[in-house]
């Protein structure tokens, strides 16, 4: 089946066509809405803007496979903003109801009950908990067999829907829920933030990105690249969350700007493993100009500067570039 | 025992105000509970919290059906079908409003029968804090329609908000504000009819076992979430002053919601009955063309 890691002619690589038409600028956007307002997700969050655009991307010929998270509340009985279909699948298994839905698609088409032009992509869309913590294994098994469908992280580094939990997304020295800054642990997290963009490379997947909703151009020209793909195509949108991150809802997209200017978030693709660099900042500011306008990290400029705290962030940002080269 | 609910938008801080309430009984010398309503606490979505306090150890448990008192934080939410602010509250009852209305146009435009104290709290914190954040100015109005003393409720803000906030000053603002708060209003004694009872007749309904198609939640409609107009979960409204605009749309790209749609000539507008007032728009716009309006001012001018 082709969904199923059948190697084809092409050498395994699976790509449909080469001609890739990019948008240039924001007013080339797909102007239709296939997320429509009304949802209950908080006012000004940062994922909805990166889902909005995504589904911009992906148009409306396309199945949600959905693990809980703040995004199953988008669709609550009996609503939804979606004009698709969408499945609701427990934390761990999302890409498992997505091996489902492509094995049903593929077996109806094969069996001529579906037009091939009838077929549907199959989208996994995952919060951050679900992505690094819970279903990384049937994540893991997925990519490993090759399966078509495109997953979307939608990373707000924490366990946001709960009440803002620590995840493995959570970055070093963030105040969460559960990790509170105290007398033993005056920094808050103490770990550092998993590298979900390595853990998936490492298996090899046809297409690999982080995105922000604060580039949306850079979003879309991602998914259109991807779409020549078969297999797995992944994406991380890193997506400020203004209750988490203690930040005023109009702040969204300053911060998903700030995290790339600083970079703290670096945009990036990797088709079959080449990795480039696709958005670079000309000069990179402070990380603490990032840092210091959030509340979830207040507590390393009052009341004492935690200087060691900041500094082991700044420097793994310049450790990060440094290993790229790209640090000017 | 004093039953008292608290409604607000997720961030106006309801669940902090149940919580000063609370902390200030307690040092009053009280029994008191406090606690939000669990549930979807998001950034502007109507929540609840709820305080109750007696002189004698509480037994009672969850949420509070049947109110002595209701704090109403955001005015906006006395017409939203779904709160209901103000349902059980009590007969004698006092409900307290966020309003520039005086307590006689409250009672007629909500049509309130129970007593009705009013105090434009959200001028107060903009004033006194400088952002519309209520929740240490809710609690200190409640503590004086509960009769509790001046010292305590000094004492419950700082304990309170020690735990969230490291600003010294900020606190100390919203200690002023508090203090403030509790002397802007006269507190009306609450006259209540009727015993104070909470035993009623539990009623169990029955439900039947149905086959998976239809017991199961399917939705076979698409995109049908605008029906749920979040636009009442706004505390200010992006405004528009069309003679700036260049139409480059970044405002449409930068919507979470999708609320700004673009009319046939290419010019911006934004969905007012759905949009949530997060004012990403306001922030991103490159010329003056958007600004924000409180929003019951915005209503008053365009009704």
């Amino acid at each position: 089946m082709a969904g199923n890691g059948a190697i084809e002619g092409d050498g395994g690589k699976g790509v449909k066509d080469m001609g890739v038409e990019r948008i240039k600028s924001i007013k080339g956007i797909p102007p239709e809405e296939n997320v429509l307002p009304g949802t209950p997700a908080c006012a000004g969050c940062g994922g909805l803007l990166a889902l909005r655009h995504c589904m911009k991307a992906l148009g409306q010929k396309i199945v949600i496979v959905n693990a809980a998270g703040c995004f199953t509340l988008l669709t609550i009985y009996p609503y939804t903003p979606f004009k698709n279909s969408w499945l609701y699948t427990a934390m761990a298994c999302a890409p498992a109801g997505a091996q489902g839905i492509r094995d049903a698609l593929d077996i109806l088409i094969k069996k001529g009950r579906l037009d091939p032009d009838e077929d549907l992509k199959v989208v996994v869309l995952t919060g951050d908990g679900a992505a690094y913590d819970m279903s990384l294994s049937s994540t893991s098994g997925a990519i490993n067999r090759n399966l078509d469908f495109y997953y979307i992280c939608y990373d707000n580094e924490a366990y946001g829907n709960t009440g803002v939990q620590w995840s493995g997304a959570t970055p070093f020295a963030s105040k969460t829920g559960t990790t509170p800054p105290g007398m033993i642990r005056p920094m808050g997290a103490e770990l550092v933030k998993k590298d979900l963009f390595a853990i998936w490379g490492s298996h090899k997947p046809p297409y690999l990105a982080t995105i922000s909703p604060a580039h949306p151009v850079d979003l879309i020209n991602k998914f259109k690249k991807a779409e020549q793909y078969n297999g797995p195509k992944l994406f991380i949108a890193l997506s400020p969350c203004p209750p988490g991150w203690g930040i005023d809802t109009s702040y969204t997209v300053k911060l998903a700007k700030l995290a790339v200017d600083t970079g703290v978030w670096a945009l990036k693709e990797a088709v079959s493993g080449d990795l480039k660099h696709t958005v670079v900042p000309k000069r990179f500011k402070p990380v603490e100009e990032y840092l210091q306008v959030q509340g979830r990290f207040a507590h390393l400029f009052k009341p004492v500067r935690q200087e060691a705290a900041l500094n082991k962030i700044q420097e793994g940002v310049n450790e990060y570039w440094n290993r790229h080269k790209l640090l000017l | 025992m004093y039953r008292v609910r608290f409604h607000g938008r997720g961030g106006q801080g309801a669940r902090v105000a149940s919580k000063v309430l609370g902390t200030a009984a307690f040092l009053d010398g009280y029994y008191a509970q406090d606690f939000p309503l669990y549930g979807a606490e998001r950034r502007g979505a109507p929540v609840a919290a709820s305080t109750r306090i007696s002189e004698d150890p509480i037994m009672e448990r969850g949420v509070i059906p049947e109110p002595d008192i209701v704090i109403v934080m955001d005015e906006t939410l006395l017409q939203d079908p779904l709160t209901m602010p103000l349902s059980g509250l009590k007969p004698g009852g006092i409900v307290l409003i966020n309003t520039t209305h005086s307590p006689a146009e409250a009672k007629a435009v909500y049509k309130i029968t129970a007593q009705v104290i009013t105090l434009d709290i959200t001028k107060i914190g903009l004033d006194m804090l400088g952002m519309p954040i209520l929740s240490t100015l809710a609690g200190g109005v409640a503590a004086r329609i509960v009769g509790l003393s001046e010292d305590s409720l000094k004492a419950a803000v700082e304990k309170v908000l020690s735990e969230i906030i490291t600003d010294r000053k900020l606190l100390d603002k919203n200690v002023a504000a508090a203090l403030y708060c509790f002397n802007a209003i006269t507190p009306a004694k609450i006259e209540l009819k009727t015993i104070d009872t909470n035993k009623k007749k539990s009623t169990v309904i029955s439900l039947p076992f149905e086959p998976a198609e239809i017991s199961s939640p399917a939705i076979n409609a698409t995109g049908n979430t605008p029906l749920r107009m979040t636009g009442n979960w706004r505390v200010f409204r992006p405004a528009w002053n069309y003679e700036a605009c260049t139409r480059c749309m970044i405002c449409v790209a930068r919507c979470p919601d999708g609320c700004i749609l673009v009319n046939e000539d290419g010019y911006p507008y934004t969905d007012y009955d759905n949009c949530k007032g997060c004012l990403i728009c306001v922030g991103e716009c490159p010329t003056n063309t958007l600004g924000k309006v409180m929003e019951v001012h915005a209503k008053k001018v365009t009704g």
